[in-house]
């Protein structure tokens, strides 16, 4: 039982890391049906980011936890605009051209940024700073939850509330909406489509950002071929819970987070990527399009 | 592709066509004198060029000509090469007759794996696919059975033999390479004048439109999977032996996304397309190690630049190419 509630705790706070990374995942593929593997990279951008600011923490006493806002600040704009360039060069050229080549696209911009990171910060394991939030924790039912593992998850659970708020309930999120249905129809009703993309590609890898700078504050390293591994997870959530669907990949990624959390917990962590996977496929087969996703008639 | 009438193409096409695989046929024949050649770092790099080649080729016939969005296929090349590597030095058998089990094996796991998902919708059958990658890299891995060598994979595979002669120098395992493209080439070529390359087109156009028409569309996709993967598992036994070792390493999800980035590069369901992709990824590679820090950053930049420039790929097929 203990083990079982420990590995909730670690699974609720992996999975709103990997539901804040599937958001930009689902919401580009809601607008564009564009995958952009190049997100998970852009997260892991974030976190190098955020790093960058919190190196000059070392010397630092009381104003650390401002240090820290800070890094968040920091990575959302640098790579919120990263987002909106790389629409712009990558994939807007791309918008009318066959669906595959702007997949390759995204592939390229992947490899471009992932060895980017590489080229600026080394190759080698980067590790966080000590100490940058007081080490507090509760402990109940045999239970450990630390201070981190409560912003993480109260943080990711906040921002998806406040996007499913933003989409749902203001008029760009609405615009947002109906690009996503059907892009012509929306710019006959004076909607900017071009506009609503670059937002997309601005929140969704700001989302990102923050996800990375959370696993770069919970495992305290971070490495540059990482996106692949995180975006990876990200990815299968945002499929799990139907992809273009903003609330199925926030259950999707806590979902995936507590699987993987008990898998390592109760099975053996060599064998967690081939759970994870088993997960996926058992889930497309028995829902084609994921939990929540829509099924949607082929077209004639 | 325009879904013109299907008569056979005008004859200027058609003349085209036949210029480009005259061309293709004296590059092979002039392909033979490499072993010649005083650099014999060229005969390895040919002989990896050739072994790709057939890679990639069979991945075009998932993606290109089925129009499956399979980002799996180094599972298959995998399957050849383990097949191989683990008959010849486990089991001590000659490594031609591993071929025809290693062939055997890839088909049916292609078939195997591809029969329930063929009705996914193409983003949802790429991430099955994906799954399928990191699971077997995971068997691998973990050495499943005790066979598979754990992480390091297997060493020391032997050289292939017949009838008492080893073909274990670097030209003549060239040459062997060198024919089984040829091979592969001759096999697509003919698939693209067959039934089934025709129907796989029309299914890939407009599978609505083929159903009414009465094809089995998942009869077919199947078949095309267990075709690609059964070139893949023989492209992924010459490998085994080329290398004379085998690790998971050279079968990772990342491998799938190369080949499947080569036929989009290239060009979908275009022989010279998928070649010049396979130059470009694998032997460009080979010839730059030098700058390896920068390698795939470069990348990176080309394939964004090749995409936007020439999204139908840097040698799209020619409308008329028999069909």
């Amino acid at each position: 039982m203990d083990v079982f509630l420990q590995q909730t705790v670690n699974g609720l706070t992996v999975g709103g890391i990997y539901a804040l990374i599937a958001l930009g995942y689902t919401m580009v593929y809601g607008v564009l049906r564009l995958i952009n593997f190049a997100h998970g990279d852009l997260s892991v951008l974030g976190a190098y980011v955020g790093l960058v600011v919190l190196g000059g923490a070392a010397g630092g006493g009381g104003t650390q936890t401002l240090l820290v806002a800070l890094a968040f600040v920091a990575a959302v704009i640098v790579v919120g605009i990263a987002g909106a360039a790389l629409e712009f060069v990558a994939y807007r050229p791309l918008r009318k051209a066959d669906r595959l080549a702007a997949v390759v696209s995204a592939l390229g911009a992947s490899l471009l940024i992932e060895n980017g990171i590489m080229l600026i910060w080394g190759p080698q394991l980067r590790v966080f700073p000590q100490g940058l939030l007081p080490a507090g924790y509760w402990e109940a039912f045999g239970t450990r939850i630390s201070l981190l593992q409560i912003l993480i998850i109260a943080g990711s659970a906040l921002l998806m509330a406040a996007l499913y708020f933003f989409v749902h309930h203001t008029r760009f999120g609405t615009a947002m909406r109906a690009a996503a249905i059907d892009q012509d129809a929306a710019r006959l009703m004076g909607i900017n489509v071009n506009r609503v993309i670059t937002s997309v590609f601005v929140i969704g890898p700001a989302l990102g950002a923050i996800g990375g700078l959370f696993i770069g504050l919970y495992y305290r390293q971070v490495y540059f071929t990482m996106g692949w591994t995180y975006g990876l997870n990200a990815f299968i959530a945002a499929i799990l819970g139907g992809i273009g669907n903003i609330p199925g990949a926030m259950l999707g990624g806590v979902l995936l987070g507590l699987v993987n959390a008990y898998a390592a917990g109760f099975v053996s962590s060599s064998w967690q990527g081939a759970i994870t996977f088993a997960l996926l496929i058992g889930i497309l087969l028995l829902r084609p399009t994921g939990l929540l996703g829509e099924r949607v008639a082929e077209k004639v | 592709m325009n879904g013109a009438v299907k008569t056979p193409a005008a004859s200027p096409r058609r003349g085209r066509w036949s210029v480009t695989a005259g061309i293709g046929a004296v590059l092979w024949l002039a392909g033979l004198a490499i072993p010649v050649l005083p650099d014999q770092t060229w005969v390895f790099i040919a002989s990896l060029f050739a072994v790709y080649a057939v890679v990639a080729l069979s991945q075009d016939i998932v993606l290109g000509r089925a129009g499956m969005f399979d980002m799996g296929h180094a599972v298959y090349f995998g399957v050849g090469a383990y097949v191989t590597a683990i008959l010849n030095l486990q089991f001590g058998w000659p490594i031609f007759a591993t071929w025809p089990l290693a062939v055997l094996a890839a088909t049916l796991l292609g078939a195997l794996l591809a029969a329930p998902i063929v009705r996914l919708r193409g983003d949802y059958l790429l991430v099955a696919t994906i799954g399928f990658n990191a699971i077997f890299v995971l068997v691998l891995n973990n050495n499943v059975g005790g066979v598979t060598g754990g992480g390091d994979g297997l060493f020391g595979v032997g050289a292939p033999g017949l009838f008492g002669w080893q073909l274990g120098s670097q030209g003549a395992m060239f040459y062997l390479n060198w024919l089984a493209f040829a091979f592969t080439l001759w096999l697509i070529l003919n698939l693209e004048r067959s039934h089934l390359g025709r129907t796989l087109g029309y299914l890939k156009l407009d599978p609505l439109a083929a159903g009414t028409l009465g094809v089995n569309a998942a009869r077919y996709r199947v078949l095309a999977f267990a075709l690609g993967a059964a070139l893949a598992g023989f492209a992924g036994t010459l490998f085994a032996t080329l290398m004379s070792a085998v690790s998971p390493g050279a079968f990772f999800f990342t491998e799938s996304v190369t080949l499947f980035a080569i036929v989009l590069v290239g060009g979908q369901g275009s022989i010279p397309g998928v070649l010049l992709g396979t130059v470009l990824m694998f032997v460009v590679p080979q010839v730059f190690r030098g700058f390896a820090e920068y390698r795939y950053f470069v990348f990176g930049i080309a394939m964004i630049v090749i995409m936007v420039l020439r999204p139908q790929g840097i040698w799209p097929r020619s409308k008329g190419a028999s069909r």
